[in-house]
């Protein structure tokens, strides 16, 4: 919502139409003589070598699947193995004018693409850079298994390198490309520009639009190709990361070199199934997939269907694409006509199609078809053909014996190693920035309005005399965000942050106000509502190198990005083999006031996934601290925050907070007051009413509370509790999640079994009700009051004399509405 | 109209009593001067008398309680009186204790009293973890304590509260306990009740063979008394005896005077001591560790036997009675200490400053008395019994000889001036002359 465009009434009611511009389909007809000015003969060759060489790999692995064995070499593979036998043309074409600088991301069905792309790559580049890569890559691992007994150039040498490391990492050895941990959905090697491969149908559909942002906002070479499924084109996220990728604002208001749509081109595989479901006909409407292009821009998205049966038809079409991108006329759309023979998996029956539907397309196979193209045309004799043919089956003769072999290609030793694959899921890292060059800022940050206004703020929300400054005169909660954001933003160049309303309106919670003033478009922008792309994008941009603040403007927009959250953040860094980090820190805020589906505290959920760190600061202190270690680090923060608080002072941290850079370590708990008699452990904001109640169990029943504000969630120091415990023997938890399935009762579980002898009681857990949020004016009757921790205290913990309780804990209450599921 | 019976006030410094026993039930008829209930201070018990007739309406409290003195106990007027605005506050007077107290009383003890319960043997104990640990720990018998946490469930402060109920266990007499499977004792033979391993029988035979009485309150406080007097100084005896020949002969004389007062033994060998005592300032006087408190005058204080314990009541300025005077006084204090009415301020040990214990009557020939500190002497009388001596010319016959006992805190006094004080009452004693 910028003030610099303006919405003219005028014209936007004027009367008119939408007209389309044509997208074509298959429209390439030369033939091999005619490309010959094109292509040299090696060229030609390298084409078919490509297609071969995964034509044989994807055999290998069916025979295995299949018979048990290929070439009379036995092996069990009882992983997964989706095979693209027919759509080999489609990858190679695709793959041939990328080098290592373009990233491809793919899909579950992608062993074609990275070897297509890791061949081009190879072709690209010099041999000491060749040589670099394979010598540094995990320590030179892969490089020593498959130079011995190697004759032949380096190109060889590091073919064999491709096919091996993809090899051993489909068949989950630790001399694969990411130590197993990938496998074959998952595979892909990032020196040859190979990204992560998404077994999540439409997974790259948005991670790869993070990738092409992290090229434009960082001006690097190279365009970003999001290898999908025909199918995925029905996933929210594939959309989400069309919409993102084609932002007018791109063109409209990022300024300088960074005018111009992005570098990536959507690059539908379309071999016409999505498993069983036939996308033309049956489960889609667009016919040809290429239409959608003309929903989603004014340019259609430079949208086209490519016969994919014919590589040099996707040459052709990928040469003009890249062009277009080089001008910054991105997004692009291609629909690359394809056919898979082999099932979507080795247990396909293939019940939904026809056997003549197969044989038709076999009779026209795409490398079949080629080569006596090339034959005829003279430029190849069959014999050569052959020869390749014979080179790549003992190659992959050569790569199998090697990746099968228990002592060459071993698999992670977790019976010597236990905590292997623990120690990969963070990276732990410690980064002011993730890229030295000067960073990008409109003004030095003394000149920020925000920083002059906080300037005049008191740190500490108290004078000499215990006196509460007014609100407006403390240093907020907010105001400490800001602060590490700020500072980040000033020091690492890669950082940037995006979200609804976080431009101009400076988050719809003030946070980030003042930061409009200070960063470019570049840099802080605003993103359509849209969190799968939100999320989606974020990931794909740290996987590149960056850092990023993604916004989630309520907690409960996060089920919007689900797949993002859970099944791609925390997954990448552990599955790539710690190859991949990813500095993402994710901004969620918990809602009040506004009923069922923006009041909820949903950081239970994040925390059960492994491989996020989630903290819920409760002050400004811990807050400014925390996003200073979060920002620092470069690991996926889910950082929650509360708007029940946003303005609140600090109030514990006497010498108040600190202008300078602090970081408070993840996962310590930190003992906002000392008691004796109980323990009251509290996520997020509820803090403030465990005080409430400490106050209250001290003045009216001679109780002292200690009051544990837990801080972050994952990780977690249980020590500091189960001292608080050993003192006390009685344990409260309380936060404004759903009490059913929260964290607190995951925390309650740990502490019985940490601390079984010490307690005097049962820990306690008092969350919200398992029902909706209903209005603010209903809220204390479902989010946790200092009331009711003062009721589960006498009526589970400790009968308090004389007190009379208004809400219900008993046993009985308990189970009655558990058998309701209330 | 109704009236409160309040917690009487027994001196300056008691603040509060344990109420012993009620002698009346709610609605028996009360005549005055009838006794209506006993309480204790920390120094002595008493009984208190009905001041005014009626029926006793209702008590606010039952034996063992603490109440604080002037507060209201019960009511006693006529039937029917209306009671509700007896509260127990009602008759407190000190308003700025009360409003002080009051804040405090917003704060609800977070103790627990310990109630004990026979259980049914298939009853389910209910006890928490760390409660349990402290109960197997200290071999606390959880079973039979009522808890008052949740759905009555056993909780720390129910075993705490047991525990500072009991006697505590030498860590010997523990691990016997825990190897034999015993039942601890509720009170032990080692200093301040703390049992000791010969305290455990294993003998099922004898072991239901005694009776565990709790301690009275004024016995609670001579034990530790006594026990701190011996803890806290040097003490040593000298015995030694003096001639009583004049002693006999003075109480024939006054036996045979008629209308003489009844000037006994003991008070002739007291005058003596306050004599003696004028002579010997380093004697009479308070030993306070790191300085002494010289009297200016006798205030001698004497041990009576009472039923309730034994009781060592001071005389003031003893030393300007007469003789006839210090025998009054003496039996004045005496039998308001069997009456339990004693003035507490009089029998505070630092009301004397010095004590004469006489066990004569007893026919007790030697004993160490224990020193009433701060007090730096006491003086043991003995019975008298004949001793041969050196009659002079060559003559031996049994003269009758009264022992004494002096035990001094050797901090205080050294042995030389003890010798010589004890030797000058022996000296007084056999040159005694009375004034009748």
């Amino acid at each position: 919502m910028p003030k610099s465009q303006f919405i003219d009434p005028a014209k936007v009611r004027q009367s008119s139409k939408i007209e389309f511009k044509d997208i074509p389909v298959n429209q390439y007809d030369k033939s091999i003589e005619e490309e010959k000015v094109n292509f040299s003969k090696e060229q030609f060759i390298g084409i078919y070598h490509d297609m071969v060489l995964i034509r044989e790999f994807e055999t290998m692995l069916n025979e295995i699947k299949i018979k048990g064995e290929y070439q009379g070499i036995g092996y069990n593979h009882p992983g997964p193995a989706h095979l693209s036998i027919g759509q080999e043309s489609a990858a190679v074409g695709m793959a041939y004018h990328l080098d290592e600088q373009d990233f491809i991301f793919g899909s579950h069905r992608s062993h074609g693409e990275i070897l297509a792309k890791g061949m081009s790559a190879i072709h690209k580049m010099d041999d000491d850079t060749l040589m670099d890569v394979m010598k540094h890559f995990f320590d030179g691992t892969i490089l020593k298994i498959v130079s011995e007994n190697h004759q032949g150039d380096l190109k060889s040498l590091a073919r064999r390198f491709l096919v091996y490391g993809t090899l051993a990492e489909v068949f989950a050895r630790e001399t694969g490309f990411n130590k197993g941990l990938g496998g074959s959905m998952h595979a892909f090697f990032t020196p040859f520009g190979v990204y992560p491969n998404n077994a999540i149908v439409g997974g790259s559909g948005d991670i790869a639009v993070g990738a092409a942002l992290f090229k434009k906002v960082n001006q690097k070479e190279g365009v970003v190709v999001a290898n999908i499924g025909d199918a995925s084109m029905a996933c929210g996220p594939v959309w989400e990361g069309l919409a993102f990728a084609s932002m007018d604002q791109f063109e409209q208001l990022w300024e300088g070199a960074y005018k111009g749509g992005l570098p990536i081109i959507f690059n539908i595989m379309n071999n016409q199934y999505g498993m069983g479901g036939q996308t033309c006909g049956e489960t889609m409407g667009y016919d040809i997939a290429a239409r959608i292009g003309a929903g989603v821009n004014r340019d259609s998205m430079h949208a086209e269907r490519v016969d994919g049966y014919n590589p040099l038809a996707v040459i052709d079409a990928y040469q003009r694409k890249l062009e277009l991108l080089k001008d910054k006329k991105g997004p692009v759309l291609l629909d690359v006509l394809t056919y898979r023979y082999s099932g979507h998996s080795p247990s396909d029956a293939s019940s939904y199609r026809s056997k003549e539907e197969v044989e038709a397309w076999e009779k026209q196979d795409c490398i079949t078809s080629y080569g006596a193209e090339l034959v005829q045309s003279g430029v190849v004799a069959q014999d050569e053909l052959n020869a390749i043919k014979a080179d790549v089956t003992e190659l992959m003769k050569y790569s199998m014996t090697l990746a099968i072999d228990e002592e060459v290609s071993p698999r992670m030793d977790l019976v010597k190693h236990p905590e292997l694959i623990g120690e990969m899921m963070f990276s732990e890292g410690s980064e002011d920035k993730m890229e030295d060059r000067p960073v990008e800022v409109n003004h030095p940050m003394e000149e920020n309005p925000r920083v002059k206004q906080i300037a005049k703020k008191e740190r500490f929300a108290f004078d000499a005399n215990g006196k509460p400054f007014s609100k407006i005169k403390q240093y907020q909660l907010r105001d400490g965000l800001f602060e590490a954001i700020a500072d980040r933003f000033y020091k690492d160049p890669t950082l940037v942050a995006y979200g609804e309303e976080n431009r101009d309106w400076g988050g719809a919670f003030a946070v980030y106000r003042g930061l409009t003033e200070a960063l470019p478009y570049n840099r802080l922008f605003n993103s359509p509502i849209s969190e799968a792309s939100i999320i989606g994008t974020a990931i794909g941009y740290a996987m590149c190198g960056g850092r990023v603040i993604p916004e989630i403007m309520y907690c409960d927009f996060l089920g919007r990005c689900g797949d993002e959250v859970f099944n791609q953040l925390p997954k990448w860094q552990a599955m790539s083999g710690n190859v991949i980090k990813m500095p993402v820190v994710i901004r969620v805020s918990v809602g009040s006031k506004y009923g069922a589906q923006h009041s909820q505290d949903w950081s239970s959920l994040v925390a059960h996934i492994p491989g996020l760190k989630v903290c819920f600061p409760a002050t400004p202190y811990d807050a400014k601290g925390l996003m200073n270690t979060a920002l620092q680090g470069t690991d996926p923060v889910i950082f929650f925050e509360s708007q029940r608080i946003y303005d609140i002072g600090e109030q514990f941290h006497k010498d108040g907070v600190p202008e300078e850079y602090y970081e408070i370590p993840f996962g310590e708990p930190d003992v906002k007051k000392e008691g004796k008699d109980i323990t009251i452990l509290s996520i997020g904001a509820t803090v403030y009413r465990a005080l409430e109640a400490a106050k209250e169990l001290e003045e009216k029943y001679g109780m002292s509370a200690e009051v544990i504000d837990a801080r972050s969630i994952v990780p977690f120091n249980y020590e500091p509790v189960i001292e608080s415990l050993k003192k006390t023997g009685r344990i409260l938890l309380t936060s404004d999640a759903n009490e059913r399935g929260s964290f607190l009762k995951d925390m309650a579980q740990r502490i019985t079994e940490l601390a079984f002898d010490e307690l005097d009681a049962p820990p306690v857990v008092v969350g919200s009700r398992n029902w909706i949020t209903p209005a603010y004016e209903l809220e204390d009757y479902f989010f946790p009051t200092k009331d009711w921790i003062m009721d589960a205290v006498h009526e589970k913990i400790v009968p308090l004399k004389g007190h009379s309780v208004a809400n219900n804990f008993t046993n009985a209450e308990i189970i009655r509405r558990s058998k309701l599921g209330i | 109209m109704a009236n409160a019976i309040i917690m009487p006030r027994q001196g300056q410094s008691v603040e509060s009593c344990i109420f012993t026993e009620w002698y009346k039930q709610v609605g028996d008829e009360i005549k005055t001067g009838d006794i209506l209930f006993a309480y204790e201070t920390d120094k002595a018990s008493f009984e208190q008398e009905a001041e005014e007739d009626g029926v006793l309406l209702t008590t606010f409290c039952e034996a063992g309680d603490e109440i604080p003195v002037l507060q209201n106990i019960g009511v006693i007027g006529q039937a029917g009186d209306d009671i509700s605005g007896f509260g127990q506050e009602a008759a407190q007077e000190d308003t700025a204790i009360e409003k002080a107290e009051s804040v405090e009383e917003e704060v609800v003890d977070s103790q627990v009293e310990l109630v004990l319960k026979d259980r049914v043997s298939n009853d389910k104990v209910r006890i928490s973890p760390r409660a349990k640990k402290l109960a197997e720990a200290e071999l606390v018998p959880y079973k039979k304590i009522e808890g008052s946490g949740p759905e009555g469930r056993i909780i720390i402060r129910d075993i705490e509260a047991y525990l500072a109920s009991v006697p505590k266990t030498t860590p010997l007499a523990k691990a016997i306990i825990q190897e034999e499977g015993l039942q601890a004792p509720e009170n032990g033979s080692g200093l301040d009740g703390i049992v000791k391993s010969t305290d455990l029988s294993s003998n099922p035979v004898y072991s239901d063979d005694f009776e565990i009485k709790k301690l009275p309150n004024i016995r609670k406080l001579i034990a530790k008394a006594m026990h701190a007097s011996l803890q806290n100084s040097a003490q040593l005896t000298h015995h030694l005896g003096a001639d009583a020949r004049r002693l006999l002969e003075l109480r024939k004389q006054v036996k045979a005077t008629e209308g003489a007062p009844n000037i006994t033994i003991n008070d002739m060998v007291c005058f003596a001591v306050i004599k003696a005592l004028k002579q010997f300032p380093d004697a009479n006087a308070h030993f306070l560790g790191d300085s002494v408190k010289y009297f200016n005058k006798v205030h001698l204080g004497l041990a009576v036997d009472t039923d309730r314990g034994l009781m060592v009541p001071a005389i003031k300025n003893a030393e300007d009675l007469s003789i006839t005077g210090l025998s009054n006084q003496f039996k004045v204090v005496a039998e308001s200490c069997r009456q339990g009415n004693i003035d507490p301020e009089l029998l505070s040990s630092e009301a004397a400053s010095f004590t004469v214990s006489n066990l004569g009557n007893y026919g007790v020939e030697m004993f160490t008395p224990v020193i009433n500190l701060p007090q730096v002497a006491i003086l043991g009388v003995n019975t008298i019994v004949p001793r041969p001596a050196d009659l002079g010319g060559g003559v031996y016959g049994f003269v009758p000889y009264m022992g004494l006992s002096l035990t001094y805190d050797h901090q205080a006094l050294d042995g030389g001036l003890a010798t010589r004080f004890l030797k000058q009452i022996a000296i007084e004693i056999e040159n005694l002359s009375i004034d009748t």
